[in-house]
């Protein structure tokens, strides 16, 4: 698809410069018909402005008289070209990596539902989030109830496919999970201001912190007590700096316990052992806003701090001891749809003991229209105390269906 | 027994009075009407008939795109106390507004409340797009081209919208919103007289246009746009497109374009200079160029700005 952009680049410059700046050549027969051809676009739109009727004052009917819910697709295809074999799930090197179905409606007068079901060939069908929110609560609450991105962090709250790098940061993956944090429970939320500016406050509670491993086997289910339940607070604020800038200061805490391995256990190979999370993210963008289509820029960092519950058992094979890990992230538009970004990530890897993790990556991005993207990544991954790597990568996405709001 | 003097009299009819006149400004002001719009054009018109019994706030800025406003969330705090939302319509405000409304939890304006005004179903909307529609024909507009504040007929159509729901909203307010319409559809119609002269010149005037914002400007003027600088609605111009268009420049004597001024100029003025013809930045908004303040006037520099160009 890139080669054949390209080539219609290329194949239009060419008849550009044929038709302006050689005009000799263009009494040629065939460049006169492409210059024919190509006159006749512009035109063709105005004919087919004036050929469409024009509404009557007072509306028309309704647009969606059969109340049919809005039904939306994203693909999600990945390409690794690294040149030590692929770095993606099931190693291949073109791969599916999901197709979301987005279905959406309001319920009645006090519900607005939104499913988003997820394929992909590793995992099958899941239903990555169902939930139901309503606000006609008293004091300005708005509440959710089903399963839905935990509000923990700035990127979590974000769709995989919508990021602006192929895929979470480290922190992230190895601290919320590769496809980040959801949870099945129930949210609420209140937007204050009592100092002028935004602020919100969500709390959280859901039935268990974190996806459960079902190799994991405990004596008692983790959700047997309410105390052992995931909750989960944010606070968000939010400041206008200017016209043109903004920024947003947010914290986030989560807890509760999970399923981790223990040895020599008379009943199962798990025991429920409490983790928290504490995290702190700062978003700072900028867009002048007559420029707005073709400059923007935006920094974003995010730093979370991983608790782990001290275990004496000497079987205990779960994480341990306390972790730290951040990213910093930046883009900026270079041209109407055209993007640079890069990212810096580091982390006291629990998966490796807590030794450290680095990786820089690079992105470019391009966006065809609003409801594609192309982007090409690199990472250099630098585990400490084994061999650094690279990953070369490109995603394409396409949305079908409606117009969907992006989350600010 | 001390008796109150004639000055702690005084002093207390003072203070008396002070807190009446404090309480009624108090109450005029809980009783304006806040009204919050998605444009420029729609504030002014509203204040227009409003007058001192509401309080406005736009969302996009005149020089602003309005198909791309981020939704930050202190445009929420607006709505959240807003009595009115007045928008375009027609999916101009697709992209930002359904976000900025759930965040707001304000069920006074809510789709189906009073509170909740899409202006467009006041207006006879052009460019609604037969047959079958989809995305390979760039950013369409299903239900009809939304640029319509660009003829002042409609400007009046909105005025008369507003004069209605703020009555219905505010039914004490209903003589003074009919008196401020009348005045403004007077001011609207002395202005239209001045510019008069100018709109007949440029009745099929050849033109070119970069997006579809200026069809309903060239109904009312009756300039002929005889071309895009997009390809389709939304979708920046190609190579290919702009050789094409500046034949198409050439060939039909189009000797202007014209844009506004969230666009790439550098690629205006090469076609421009390739045509033989100039570009002109319009504002497509109050407040889309500087001193442009008023709706009245900024339809007026448009056409006065045009017609001198065309000449």
């Amino acid at each position: 698809m890139t080669m054949r952009v390209r080539l219609s680049w290329a194949a239009s410059t060419v008849v550009f410069g044929m038709a302006i700046a050689t005009p000799g050549l263009a009494q040629q027969d065939t460049t006169k018909r492409v210059r024919d051809s190509l006159a006749a676009d512009s035109a063709a739109l105005v004919r087919e402005l004036a050929r469409a009727s024009a509404r009557p004052a007072g509306g028309a009917g309704p647009t969606n008289a059969r109340l049919l819910p809005d039904v939306s697709a994203v693909g999600d295809l990945l390409a690794d070209f690294s040149r030590n074999g692929s770095t993606l799930e099931g190693g291949h090197r073109f791969s599916v990596r999901e197709v979301e179905v987005a279905i959406q409606a309001a319920v009645d007068p006090y519900f607005r539902g939104e499913v988003f079901l997820g394929f992909n060939d590793e995992e099958g069908a899941a239903v990555e989030q169902a939930f139901i929110v309503t606000s006609s609560l008293p004091l300005g609450l708005e509440a959710r109830g089903g399963r839905f991105l935990m509000p923990f962090g700035k990127q979590n709250l974000t769709h995989r496919h919508d990021l602006h790098t192929i895929d979470y940061p480290w922190v992230l993956q190895r601290f919320l999970g590769a496809e980040g944090l959801k949870g099945t429970g129930v949210s609420v939320s209140k937007v204050l201001a009592p100092f002028g500016f935004y602020q919100e406050l969500q709390l959280t509670a859901v039935d268990q912190f974190g996806e459960a491993d079902e190799a994991l086997e405990t004596e008692e289910p983790v959700n047997k007590r309410l105390g052992n339940l995931g909750y989960a607070a944010r606070f968000r604020n939010y400041v206008d700096l200017t016209k043109h800038a903004n920024i947003e200061v947010s914290a986030s805490v989560v807890t509760g316990k999970r399923a981790q391995p223990t040895a020599g256990l008379v009943v199962g190979n798990a025991i429920p052992v409490r983790q928290s999370l504490v995290g702190i993210d700062v978003t700072y963008r900028w867009r002048p806003l007559q420029q707005g289509l073709y400059r923007s820029f935006i920094l974003q960092g995010e730093l979370i701090r991983q608790f782990n519950e001290d275990i004496a058992d000497p079987g205990y094979q779960g994480p341990v001891g306390n972790h730290t890990g951040g990213y910093l992230f930046g883009r900026y538009q270079l041209t109407r749809r055209g993007y640079l970004g890069a990212r810096y990530d580091w982390l006291d890897d629990p998966d490796l003991g807590g030794e450290r993790l680095r990786a820089g990556s690079g992105y470019l991005e391009f966006f065809p229209s609003e409801f594609s993207k192309l982007l090409l990544g690199f990472e250099r991954v630098a585990p400490t105390g084994g061999p650094a790597y690279g990953r070369i990568l490109f995603q394409a996405t396409f949305a079908l269906g409606p117009h969907k709001p992006h989350p600010f | 027994m001390r008796t109150i003097g004639r000055t702690g009299k005084t002093m207390i009819r003072a203070l008396v009075a002070g807190a009446w006149l404090f309480a009624a400004s108090s109450a005029a002001a809980q009783t304006r009407l806040k009204v919050v719009t998605s444009t420029t054009d729609l504030l002014y018109i509203a204040e227009q008939v409003g007058g001192n019994r509401i309080e406005g706030k736009h969302i996009s800025e005149g020089y602003q795109d309005p198909h791309f406003v981020e939704a930050k969330p202190s445009f929420v705090l607006d709505l959240r106390r807003a009595d009115v939302w007045a928008f375009v319509g027609l999916d101009l405000e697709i992209g930002w507004m359904s976000l900025l409304l759930n965040g707001a939890r304000n069920p006074k304006i809510k789709p189906g409340a009073p509170g909740y005004v899409d202006v467009s179903k006041a207006i006879p909307v052009i460019d609604v797009p037969s047959g079958a529609v989809d995305r390979s024909q760039g950013d369409v507009h299903p239900l009809g081209n939304p640029h319509y504040w660009l003829d002042p007929d409609n400007g009046k159509r909105i005025a008369r919208l507003f004069r209605d729901r703020f009555a219905e909203l505010d039914p004490a307010g209903a003589g003074a919103y009919e008196k401020n319409l009348g005045a403004f559809e007077a001011t609207l119609d002395r202005a239209a007289a001045e510019w008069a002269g100018a709109r007949a010149a440029l009745r099929g005037k050849p033109i070119v246009a970069w997006h579809t914002s200026w069809r309903y400007f060239a109904e009312y003027t009756g300039v002929d746009i005889v071309g895009f600088m997009e390809p389709k609605p939304g979708v920046p111009p190609s190579p290919s497109h702009l050789a094409g268009l500046i034949m198409t420049m050439k060939r039909r004597g189009a000797k202007v374009i014209i844009m506004e001024p969230y666009y790439d100029r550098k690629t205006a003025d090469f076609v421009a200079t390739k045509a033989g013809a100039t570009v002109l930045v319009l504002p497509p908004s109050v407040g889309g160029a500087k001193g442009i303040d008023d709706y009245g006037g900024m339809i007026r520099h448009n056409i006065l700005a045009l017609a001198k160009a065309v000449e």
